[in-house]
């Protein structure tokens, strides 16, 4: 092993989670993420809408080609980050606007799966899914899920591009 | 080992991202400076002496902390007494 791929180990405190809540699924992974089986996870017989997103590692950044990504994460903190959006979520597009009256059950389930270690490029580092009685409820919620855990949740990218050094690569900020 | 060895509180921190890349470390056990507690305001002078010529001082001037797994909203009011697991969060980049 040569030394950068020594020091490219993960932090021990960077490691798998789950944390399953009543407002959904918030999931921190080495594996690569199964769309399938996570937009499965979200379906139910009163849901006419799921809203996906996918978030893919590009092999770009202003004229450099990435060879890989790596994310790591602070894995205690940044579950309970992520579920907490997923409740936020909940509690903002519960609004159902064909039935005000009914307004606790207009988001079903939303699931929100984080990757970690190296995603090669093209590969889902993100997956959230929402399912819904209606869309627009459904598109809202996964909008506002991506771009919250974006802004809040304690994981960290960093892009490696060809032709330059690893222990040169950047760790990108989104904000 | 020294009898005061032991008495003088410690705490862990941790390092992701660029403040792991800056120190080279991912956590390191950090005496506590005598007086305790001792204010999360002046943690980032400590680390930041700890590993001199890093740039682990620029990274801290862009960073949060969280302590035992709790984001702090303000550092002024926070005071580590030994023990506890003290993160820096850089920028984030999730998704």
């Amino acid at each position: 092993m040569t030394s950068s791929e020594t020091f490219s180990n993960w932090p021990p405190a960077s490691v798998e989670a789950v944390l399953d809540t009543a407002d959904g699924i918030a999931v921190l992974t080495y594996s690569p993420l199964d769309v399938q089986q996570i937009i499965s996870s979200v379906g139910d017989d009163r849901a006419g809408a799921t809203a996906v997103f996918l978030g893919t590692t590009r092999n770009s950044f202003k004229g450099k080609v990435v060879t890989r990504l790596d994310y790591q994460a602070y894995s205690k903190l940044a579950i309970k980050t992520m579920a907490g959006i997923l409740h936020m979520a909940q509690e903002q597009f519960s609004r159902n606007a064909h039935q005000p009256q009914n307004a606790a059950s207009s988001l079903i389930k939303s699931v929100v799966y984080h990757r970690l270690g190296t995603v090669p490029v093209g590969e889902p580092s993100i997956v959230i899914a929402v399912s819904s009685p209606h869309r627009k409820e459904a598109f809202l919620a996964c909008e506002y899920i991506l771009e919250e855990v974006k802004l809040k949740a304690q994981i960290w990218k960093r892009e490696f591009y060809e032709g330059e050094k690893e222990e040169e690569a950047e760790w990108k900020s989104n904000a | 080992m020294s009898p005061t060895h032991h008495l003088q509180p410690q705490i862990t921190v941790l390092y992701f991202a660029a403040a792991s890349t800056a120190t080279g470390l991912t956590s390191e056990a950090v005496p506590l400076p005598s007086g305790t507690p001792f204010p999360l305001s002046s943690l980032a002078e400590v680390l930041a002496s700890r590993h001199p010529d890093t740039g682990l001082d620029r990274v801290l001037a862009s960073s949060q902390w969280s302590v035992d797994a709790e984001m702090v909203d303000d550092p002024e009011s926070v005071s580590l007494k030994g023990g506890e697991e003290v993160a820096v969060i850089c920028p984030v980049s999730g998704g």
